[in-house]
């Protein structure tokens, strides 16, 4: 690749360094292109919990026990059926490779994300719910309820109130009957002078890393655990860098198992996947550029990302949704980069097409909250082969692909598939990009 | 059934002039109960554009309301010091054509000499005199405002938070004696010959029911008196208007700007605290209170509306859109405007109930003045000796001085912007919620950093200040009312309310769920722009990891 | 008739009482305006004041840009607040703005929390503007 400053050729451009941007980035490098990924800043993914949600089983009823409910793919194949907008319906010609897609990005990740085994984990959050998850972070591995044996102990550090341990187990107790163990609150000493009272958790999980410290807890954790415990399930606040190996530190100090729940804002684990993305693009050899991409013509013309010229014979478009600005609403829906029209949701619009991103809020939306919102899962309309489309169904561009949040069709933030999207639709876009490329370049090749 | 309680008089809903007619009674020695079917100031209270202005519009028919009002909002004034804040307001001058014409300028000259006129009513509340700006300084001022204005003339105005000045008010109450039931609805009316002798209650969240004798009931339960009138058989005319409210997610100028919609109404865009209120509409309405939201219609007609003066207010951030509904007196023909907002105390001893009395219209600013005249209906009624009217002169809960915020912030050790809208909305009563954190460092978490919300306030306010459910909170501290919507703070007070009221998980769930399903309802129509990207935040966290 | 005498009144002022009035004043309607109300704090918004708050606007309280902050774990406002209060609870009017005392003085500049923000907010700018406006009331 050209040294800095320079006009950069590739095979691949990839809009968005989130999970969709960088599978696509790297299955991409895997199928031997040469690839550039323009990212701006975390998004959704830099902002996750901990946890790499796929798909859950829709038909399960709330009692199914853990053991007796649908593996991931099978989940995801009763999704497509029941959700017509959804990508993997979109897709479901293509979900037998949803499996490969999830083990290529896990296996990109192994260095912060666990293997997945084909079953979803059941991970504890702070609200006390119980959240199904393909894979997780390796330091939240041991606090799956359907896998955990003996008695969890949630623990509730004395001196800092934002989790409340009590809350967290209780979805634990009220998922006994579906296979979780025994689950009991132990109160640590832990953060009880001022400035940890009042520090925030990334300064939290700081402070842990400090020599002595993740010891220190683990001897605490110790002396006061139940009878019988065998995991200890700690605020999601144990190290910022996996390097540091607090947990390890506290099993060793502990003698149990340890590990974390699932976090909401602000979230060390979603800044511990985003360092560990762009640590693996880095060493990949996909070329980073730090950079928005805007009002540029797509695959085959130039493109100014970050003060730097970039030409790809195909672009895969993986920039998010409203958080990662790959969708925006200015009084109407729009896609910011490349001006594509914003078609696609769940819902009641689910068919609306051309007349969607012209509507008032409140029409794409629905009085109950929970019900699916058009507004909210707002994006792209894409064909099974992630080719973006316009208002009259065709393809944008043959050298054009979607990937991630971009697409439409699914509330990526709360309907438990965004990640499982984001692999799957990235290393398929991935991969055919980097054939497109291979197979019928235009740009002139250097040497 | 805990046996029936005695009451000299039974006060229904707790909006101003509910708790105020319930503290002026109280004041008075009468014992009395107050009974509010949701929060307090959960109607129009609750949802007023948060003004206490000096009724500038019946200077043209009859001026004794504007001194009356404006004395009343000097009252008010002195009562809750703290949370009363200025704002100036401009009335730019717009002409049609290039260059004013002799007409335009007339019309000018009239409103500067109105307002004019109305600075002689201001030393009664504290206000500051008007000014006649040339188009020039206008600009000075305000650069926002479009091109082409002639200049203007400014007007002084006090603005309040509504919810805790009807909270004070029973907080007061209650110091006097007085019964506060919240979340409790009143099913029946009893009746014996022609005379009221008693109210049947109903405990929402409990379900606990109760019998209270009385010979007289006030029925302050503003929009929803026609329907509680007919449930009860008696006839309370009515007519009203529905007011969507918008709010900015700060302060976009220090002054407010009066605008005209499409229509011709006059409307505002104002500071309001530490946001921006865009307000307001005022249409007939029949539809149900306890079922309100703004219309995307509704929005686009208010941001239309200040766009024509200030085209800036596109690229602003709304947060939310509120609404409410004016208990405006029953006249058939008039357009809503010029509807008075006069009020009326209704007997309805010729309706066979003799004892109840039902107070429509009014306005926020009046409310003192307003409760004043129902209690001494009320002391009429019972053929009780008349007692002296003191709600102008005793401060309300916290009001008796207003402390430093810069002072609290180093004794206390929290930071001063938190230590100000602590003073702001507490006043003296600061110094006993910073004392909670005092006893335990832990309590100075910040949990909302956009309004700067203290743990301790959220202990605090649930412990002394009639929370029963979380969304009251919404009232008191303004939770998860800003930008945020809840996303820092939501989880953590409802943990803290938890520990206070004694929920379990499952029920501090749900009154996440019901505060979330509340903000929901003011976001929907107004989703755009970074606010649509914190709402995506907001689902992750809530719906996603919270499953509510 | 209550209408009517409230116009003669009106009539009256417009043709005299006001008139005479504005003859007693002294100063420019703005210095008259400003005398009032400078003093609380309420000045005028300058365009730039506006184009801050309209960046600012753009937060999302998801705080990452705090990971990066330095100051977080020194200045006790910034630990308690974060640099999230920079764009809420600080510049949302310039009376919280004068509140913030010296919280916003510590930045360094170092830009290591802009690179993480979702919304592209310009935070080091952001904190130089409001800093030396709270410096300046």
């Amino acid at each position: 690749m050209p040294a800095d400053g320079a006009a950069i050729t590739c095979d691949v451009l990839v809009v968005g360094g989130g999970m969709a941007g960088a599978t696509a980035a790297l299955a991409a490098r895997d199928a031997g292109a040469r690839v550039a990924l323009a990212r701006r800043a975390p998004g959704s993914t830099g902002l996750s919990g901990g946890a790499v949600s796929v798909a859950h089983d829709p038909a399960a009823l709330p009692d199914a026990p853990f053991g007796g409910r649908a593996g991931v793919v099978e989940s995801a194949r009763r999704i497509a059926a029941t959700h017509p907008g959804h990508p993997y319906h979109v897709l479901r010609g293509s979900l037998d490779r949803l499996w490969t897609a999830v083990e290529f990005a896990t296996g990109q990740l192994s260095s912060i994300l666990a293997p997945p085994s084909g079953r979803n984990r059941w991970l504890l959050t702070p609200f006390g719910k119980v959240h199904p998850a393909a894979t997780c972070q390796r330091s939240m591995v041991a606090g799956d309820l359907a896998e955990a044996k003996g008695v969890l102990a949630v623990v509730a550090p004395r001196g800092h109130l934002w989790w409340d341990a009590g809350l967290v187990a209780s979805g634990a107790i009220r998922a006994r009957p579906l296979g979780a163990p025994e689950t009991r609150v132990v109160a640590l000493d832990l953060f009880l002078w001022e400035d940890a009272a009042l520090a925030r958790p990334v300064d939290l999980a700081r402070l842990l890393e400090a020599p002595g410290a993740a010891e220190e807890v683990g001897r605490m954790l110790a002396q006061r655990l139940p009878r019988g415990a065998t995991v200890a399930l700690f605020p999601p606040i144990l190290g910022l860098s996996p390097g540091a190996r607090v947990p390890e530190r506290v099993e060793g100090a502990a003698g149990v198992q340890v590990a974390e729940f699932l976090s909401d804002l602000p979230s060390v684990p979603g800044l511990r996947l985003q360092r560990a993305v762009d640590e693996r693009l880095a060493a990949s050899g996909v070329t980073v550029l730090a950079g928005e991409v805007h009002g540029a013509a797509g695959p085959g013309a130039p493109a100014r990302v970050g003060g730097r010229e970039v030409v790809a014979e195909s672009w895969v478009l993986a920039s998010g949704r409203f958080v990662g600005g790959g969708i925006a609403r200015r009084g109407e829906l729009l896609e910011p980069a490349l001006g594509l029209p914003v078609l696609a949701s769940e819902g009641a619009f689910a068919e609306a097409g051309a007349h969607l991103a012209a509507r008032p809020a409140a029409s794409l939306t629905v009085r109950d909250s929970r019900s699916p919102q058009p507004l909210l899962s707002a994006g792209l309309k894409v064909d099974a082969e992630l080719h973006p489309l316009d208002a009259d169904g065709r393809v944008a561009s043959p050298r054009l692909f979607a990937a991630g949040a971009v697409v439409g069709g699914h509330d990526q933030a709360s309907d438990g598939t965004g990640m499982g999207v984001a692999m799957l639709t990235g290393w398929l876009a991935g991969r055919s990009a980097a054939a497109v490329a291979r197979a019928r370049p235009v740009l002139p090749r250097r040497g | 059934m805990p046996e029936p309680r005695r009451y000299d008089v039974v006060v229904l809903g707790g909006g101003a002039n509910g708790a105020g007619a319930a503290r002026d009674c109280a004041m008075r020695g009468l014992s009395v109960l107050l009974l509010e079917k949701r929060d307090l100031a959960s109607g129009a209270s609750g949802a007023s554009s948060g003004m206490i202005h000096g009724g500038i519009r019946y200077m043209l028919s009859d001026r004794r309301v504007t001194e009356l009002a404006c004395r009343d909002a000097g009252y008010i004034r002195r009562i809750a010091p703290h949370l009363v804040f200025r704002i100036p307001f401009l009335m730019p001058f717009a002409s049609r054509a290039e260059g004013a014409t002799l007409a335009e300028r007339a019309a000018w000259y009239a409103t500067e000499v109105y307002v004019g006129t109305y600075d002689l009513y201001q030393p009664l509340k504290g206000g500051k005199p008007s000014t006649r700006l040339s188009a020039e300084e206008t600009y000075a001022l305000e650069p926002s405002l479009r091109p082409g204005l002639g200049g203007a003339v400014t007007l002084d105005e006090w603005g309040i938070d509504g919810p805790r000045l009807c909270l004070l008010n029973a907080l007061s109450a209650e110091a006097h004696g007085a019964e506060v039931r919240t979340w409790t609805e009143a099913t029946a009316i009893d009746r014996h010959e022609g005379r009221v002798v008693g109210v049947r209650w109903r405990d929402a969240i409990t379900g606990e029911r109760g019998e209270a004798r009385t010979a007289a009931v006030v029925n302050a339960t503003g929009a929803w008196s026609p329907l509680w009138g007919r449930a009860n058989g008696v006839d309370v005319p009515m007519r009203p208007g529905k007011g969507v409210h918008l709010s900015l997610d700060r302060r976009f100028s220090n002054y407010g700007i009066i605008c005209k919609a499409v229509d011709g109404r006059q409307m505002f865009l104002m500071p309001h605290e530490d946001e921006s209120i865009i307000g307001t509409t005022d249409d007939d309405f029949y539809g149900d209170p306890d079922d309100l939201e703004a219309t995307s219609d509704e929005v686009a007609y208010l941001l239309e509306g200040v766009e024509s003066l200030v085209p800036s207010v596109r690229g602003a951030r709304l947060t939310r859109a509120w609404s409410g509904v004016r208990t405006t007196l029953y006249e058939y023909g008039p357009t809503e405007d010029a509807l008075s907002r006069e009020h009326q105390l209704i007997d309805h001893a010729h309706e066979g109930a003799a004892g109840l009395f039902s107070f429509v219209g009014g306005k926020l600013a009046s409310y003192r003045a307003q409760s004043e005249e129902i209690a001494d209906r009320v002391e009429g009624f019972l053929g009780l000796a008349p007692r002296p009217c003191k709600t102008h002169e005793e401060p309300l809960p916290g009001g008796e001085a207003v402390p430093d915020p810069r002072e609290l912030a180093e004794r206390h050790g929290v930071p001063e912007p938190v230590a100000r809208r602590i003073v702001f909305r507490h006043g003296s009563r600061a110094r006993d919620l910073l004392l909670l954190a005092d006893d335990d460092p832990r309590l100075k978490l910040v949990v909302c950093r956009d309004e700067g919300i203290l743990a301790a306030e959220v202990v605090f306010v649930a412990r002394h200040e009639r929370v029963r459910r979380l969304e009251d909170l919404r009232r008191r501290c303004r939770l998860a009312i800003a930008g945020c919507g809840g996303l820092d703070c939501a989880r953590v007070a409802a943990q803290l309310v938890a520990r206070e009221l004694d929920w379990d998980a499952d029920q501090l769930r749900a009154e996440l769920r019901e505060l979330l399903e509340a903000n929901w309802r003011e976001r929907r129509a107004v989703l755009d722009g970074w606010q649509l990207a914190e709402e995506e935040l907001l689902r992750a966290v809530h719906r996603g990891l919270g499953g509510l | 008739m209550g209408r009517v005498r409230s116009l003669a009144y009106l009539g009256y002022r417009a043709l005299l009482a006001h008139p005479l009035r504005r003859l007693s004043r002294r100063g420019s309607g703005r210095e008259r305006f400003l005398a009032s109300y400078g003093a609380e704090g309420l000045s005028p918004t300058s365009p730039e004041d506006r184009a801050v708050a309209e960046a600012a606007s753009a937060c999302i309280s998801c705080g990452l840009c705090e990971a990066a902050c330095p100051l977080a774990g020194v200045a006790p406002s910034v630990r308690d607040l974060g640099l999230r209060a920079a764009f809420r609870l600080y510049s949302k009017s310039v009376l919280a703005l004068a509140a913030s005392g010296d919280a916003l003085a510590p930045c360094g500049a170092c830009t290591g929390c802009e690179p993480l923000c979702p919304t592209g907010v310009p935070i080091s700018r952001l904190v130089r503007h409001l800093a030396s406006r709270a410096a300046r009331t």
